[in-house]
């Protein structure tokens, strides 16, 4: 590669071999900066050169074959079928809970306290945001909230512990407004440390929550 | 004629000049990039805490973090390519550069630029895509600038006194060239104001030559024209040969031809095309050896003066740039991956990747190029060598911080935003991963005080060097031939085998990715059957190649197009069929539910204040955004964002399906004070959207411009545009009425709040229609 217009200087038409040998110096000289010409490393070759085949091969595999002839499974495909799994495994885990869960099973939960303060964490990160960390949905300051008081003997959706666990289950039947389903971020068990924690801090037979 | 002899002087104030500003702007870059930083660990240091109240507006994230990505990236690295470049480029040319003139409009332009920059970004004025965040008047002069530093250059290769060009030259020739192409295409838009426009591209579109531009921004801004830099100061300071021509030769080539191809890889498992992702995935890992390429000639240059590590300062920061570079280049195919972008994209460790480029790369070459040059552009030694030392390891360690935390924090986040539950849905909530990664936030604000006190040590040592001494202009005797200037021709130079084979097996393989089914493999087969002949004429006629290229680095034009052709062939093969094709293939199966006028002052009101760069609007292809944010975004559901906003990058979380998950108070109340729902939330108070009026007045202009865009908003007169919004904004006054929130309807934050409360609002298209007024669908690959 180093031949070039200066004829006859040394090095002007090196041999492979001696090319091998050492270094060849251009003899253009560029404001006192020269240039070696030596060979291209092996390795760094061969980087470029399996980037490039893994291109072709990945091209033609992607979308002159798999895509094709229906042998690929499109992002769309895949993430449905993985969010579909995931949704048929909360479902079948929340049946078991269901199955093992009543209102009598709450009110012993409630008195777990490790249980509770976990339902307590996640009540004051999340559920806070609209009902308050003191369960009034109202801010300092006499501002209204977005949800309803939990700390008052009012339950819009029914007193009974099942009735509060399927309302931040499958949230507000009035879908149009109010709380959303929080079981497919919480999952089923996180939902009902939550319902333990908020009937921790209530009296069985306080009023309406009585049963 | 005879020969004759003459003595040239070069244009070295502007050089002093360039270099002076490069000091200047880099502090103010830095120290935004620090304040922004320790921001996000603390979010009141948005002037709340030092007497502004519940915050100023102008000192908020959203507003400086542009700020800093443009300082740091135009003023800073921009006025340290211009000295660069214009030092060097007279030395390898042998002549002064072309106009004084031109060389004086360009410096005090380009400041004019970045002081115009640095007050409208604070203000909010801003067109809300990233580093092209610049309103239209500005973009204009931009573009103007960069015409005369172009034309300035071109004009002294014209004018050469050196009939070959040195491979620093081809890097700048890049530089000049493709930032033309990208930053015009990027910029296009319809003014509404003077202050304000849209960009000609809406959605998927706007996303694709967004990204295209942006990514390279960071090849042709911040790698091109420092790698040249490299090739001239490094041997200079290494008092070394380069280590191989041919290395730079397929090194040149492959990177300016290659990563123009690599911008898809920012919307990777996204709503664009696959064919897209999978494009600027693979281009971004064959990107990788090109990219090596450099590091290998700069390293490798050091081959016998590695002594010099110990006592030289240029060289330590040399040697250090050009390996964090490698590390930075090594980094970016791994990230471009799909699987490895699911976990790393939207956090930080995007940001760490960046940053050890622009701080290692671009902040110590520029440290070790001003060390070199200043002593020999005032006639004097550097006042205090140890400081530059001490800058150095400042410096390193800042960096060092800061790359660590960005990866822990960056994977951590990662894994814990995937973290699958017993029951198989997510274990935490965004804000769990928020508070995990907190404490990193003040690593990398510490890292990067570090760096800039190192960077403040630069900037003084160069005021004790250079005050009260001489300037000094270098200067060059030459013997002017006329007879032997040699002038080959400029066809012979581009039609040569060496460029034709090369380029119909390119036009091959566009073909092959472009063309539907079985006709993709007749461009497979050209492009093999062209590039075979490529390899043959390499192996068996290497001479008539050689001689070939030698010829072409004669001829500055024939070389200036070939490289044009090489950076456009990309963005035309991406751009062109997304623009062409449009819509009506491309809305999948929901089209975006039009703005109201009120949602719409909302939306410019939400891109004002730079929300984007903290969510994201764009829900991926994964199971755990899904899970977390709804359903997966699909193209239609853009298809009317002028600008698009899916966003770089989830400080906070994605909003796509924001509408109706929460109630207006909610909104309220989480705008004025965050922390008031969000425990340990960093968003900072936006409580002057309550105070300020939205700018109604506008909207009727507003709308005329977005029709003539396409958007399909109904035709309405001004005062039926101004009722509409009205009636909407006292609805939702009323609405917070009833929840004992008083707030005038025509506040900003009634605005955000209908927009907000329009996110994700879509219409099911089964089966697509195609949406009139669109251009017709040409086909393409699936």
């Amino acid at each position: 590669m180093s031949t070039e217009a200066n004829q006859g200087q040394p090095n002007a038409h090196p041999s492979t071999k001696s090319e091998m040998e050492g270094p060849v110096l251009r003899p253009h000289i560029f404001d006192g900066i020269q240039e070696y010409d030596q060979r291209l490393p092996n390795w760094w070759l061969w980087t470029l050169y399996i980037a490039i085949i893994w291109t072709f091969i990945s091209w033609i595999w992607e979308f002159q074959l798999s895509r094709p002839l229906n042998m690929a499974t499109t992002d769309h495909q895949r993430v449905d079928t993985e969010v579909a799994a995931v949704k048929k495994q909360q479902a079948d885990n929340m049946l078991k809970i269901l199955n093992t869960l009543d209102d009598s099973r709450f009110w012993a939960m409630s008195q777990d306290k490790e249980l509770i303060a976990r339902g307590q964490m996640t009540f004051d990160t999340i559920c806070a945001a609209c009902h308050a960390k003191d369960m009034s949905a109202t801010m300092p300051g006499g501002v209204k909230l977005p949800g309803l008081p939990l700390n008052d003997k009012e339950w819009q959706y029914g007193a009974k512990p099942m009735d509060i666990f399927k309302v931040v289950s499958k949230g507000s039947p009035d879908a149009s407004k109010g709380m959303i389903a929080w079981e497919p971020q919480f999952g089923g068990v996180k939902v009902a440390e939550v319902v333990a924690y908020i009937l921790s801090t209530h009296q069985r037979g306080d009023g309406d929550i009585a049963q | 004629m005879s020969a004759t002899k003459k003595t040239i002087e070069f244009d070295d104030r502007t050089v002093r000049q360039f270099i002076i500003a490069t000091l200047l702007w880099g502090v103010v870059g830095m120290l935004a990039g620090v304040l922004i930083a320790f921001q996000l660990y603390r979010w009141q240091l948005n002037g709340k805490e030092f007497g502004g109240g519940e915050g100023l507006e102008w000192l908020t994230f959203g507003r400086l973090r542009p700020l800093h990505t443009n300082a740091a990236i135009f003023a800073f690295v921009g006025n340290m390519m211009f000295a660069g470049i214009y030092y060097s480029t007279q030395r390898l040319c042998k002549v002064r550069m072309a106009s004084d003139l031109l060389s004086q409009i360009h410096f005090w332009g380009w400041q004019a630029i970045i002081v115009c920059a640095a007050i409208s970004l604070p203000l909010g004025l801003t067109r809300g895509k990233e580093y092209a965040e610049l309103i239209w008047p500005i973009n204009v002069l931009v573009a103007l600038i960069w015409v005369v530093f172009g034309l300035n250059f071109f004009l002294t290769l014209k004018r050469r006194n050196e009939p070959s060009l040195y491979v620093a030259l081809w890097f700048y020739i890049a530089t000049i060239i493709t930032v033309a192409m990208l930053y015009i295409v990027n910029h296009l838009s319809i003014p509404t104001s003077w202050t304000h426009s849209y960009p000609i591209f809406g959605g998927v579109q706007d996303a694709l030559v967004q990204w295209w531009y942006g990514h390279n921004a960071v090849a042709f801004f911040l790698t091109t024209p420092i790698l040249g830099i490299m090739y001239y100061f490094m041997p200079k300071a290494a008092e070394r040969p380069v280590y191989s021509y041919r290395l730079s030769i397929v090194h040149f080539w492959s990177l300016v031809f290659i990563y123009i191809w690599a911008g898809p890889h920012h919307l990777l498992n996204t709503a664009l095309p696959y064919w897209l992702q999978m494009l600027g995935m693979l281009f971004s890992l064959m990107l990788w050896a090109p990219s090596w390429g450099g590091m290998l000639n700069g390293l490798l240059t050091l081959r016998g003066a590695w002594g010099k590590l110990r006592t030289d300062p240029v060289i330590k920061f040399f040697a250090a740039g050009v390996t964090f570079y490698g590390m930075a280049t090594f980094e970016g195919p791994l990230l471009a991956i799909r699987a490895v972008n699911s976990l790393s994209h939207y956090s930080d460790w995007t940001i760490g990747h960046v940053h050890s480029g622009t701080l290692g790369w671009n902040g110590f070459m520029a440290a070790g190029m001003i060390y070199w040059l200043v002593p020999r552009l005032w006639k004097t030694e550097l006042a205090k060598p140890a400081w530059a030392n001490m800058h150095f390891w400042l410096g390193l360690v800042g960096i060092l911080i800061y790359v660590a935390a960005m990866w822990v924090s960056g994977i951590m986040q990662g894994l814990m935003l995937n973290q699958v539950a017993d029951d198989g849905g997510l274990k935490y909530q965004f804000l769990d991963t928020l508070k995990a990664i907190r404490p990193l936030m003040l690593f990398r604000a510490i890292g990067g005080t570090l760096y800039l006190f190192g960077f403040g040590m630069m900037v003084v040592n160069v005021w004790l060097s250079v005050r009260k001494k001489q300037t000094v202009n270098g200067t060059i005797e030459i013997i002017h031939d006329p007879d032997k200037v040699a002038k080959p021709g400029f066809w012979g130079a581009i039609f040569a085998e060496p460029v034709l084979f090369p380029v119909f097996a390119i036009l091959g393989y566009c073909l092959w990715f472009l063309l539907p089914g079985i006709y993709a493999w007749f461009g497979l087969l050209l492009g093999v059957d062209m590039s075979w002949r490529t390899v043959w004429l390499f192996l068996h006629h290497k001479n008539r190649w050689v001689d070939w290229y030698e010829r072409l680095l004669e001829n500055w034009a024939p070389f200036s197009i070939l490289v044009l052709f090489a950076a456009a062939a990309g963005g035309m093969v991406q751009i062109i069929p997304t623009v062409m094709m449009n819509r009506a293939k491309n809305v999948e199966d929901r089209l975006q539910t039009c703005y109201t006028p009120l949602e719409l002052a909302g939306r410019d009101l939400y891109i004002s204040e730079g929300c984007y760069n903290c969510h994201s609007q764009m829900i991926r292809t994964l199971a755990p955004d899904v899970l977390r944010y709804g359903d997966y975004s699909r193209l239609g559901e853009s298809i009317y964002d002028y600008p698009f906003q899916w966003g770089s990058k989830r400080t906070g979380p994605d909003l796509a399906r924001e509408a109706g998950r929460r109630n207006n108070t909610w909104h309220y109340q989480h705008l004025m004070d965050p922390r008031a729902l969000s425990a340990e939330s960093n968003m900072p108070s936006y409580h002057w959207l309550e105070t300020k009026k939205t700018d109604m007045e506008s909207l009727p202009q507003r709308i005329a411009v977005q029709q003539k865009l396409g958007v399909p908003f109904p035709a309405m007169s001004r005062d039926e545009i101004l009722q509409n919004a009205l009636e909407q904004s006292v609805g939702i006054a009323q609405d917070l009425k009833t929840n004992g929130i008083y707030v005038d309807a025509d506040r900003q934050i009634v605005a955000v709040i209908a927009y907000l409360q329009k996110l994700g609002k879509f219409e099911e298209l089964n089966p697509p229609e195609p949406i009139p007024g669109t251009i017709i669908p040409i086909t393409s690959q699936p």
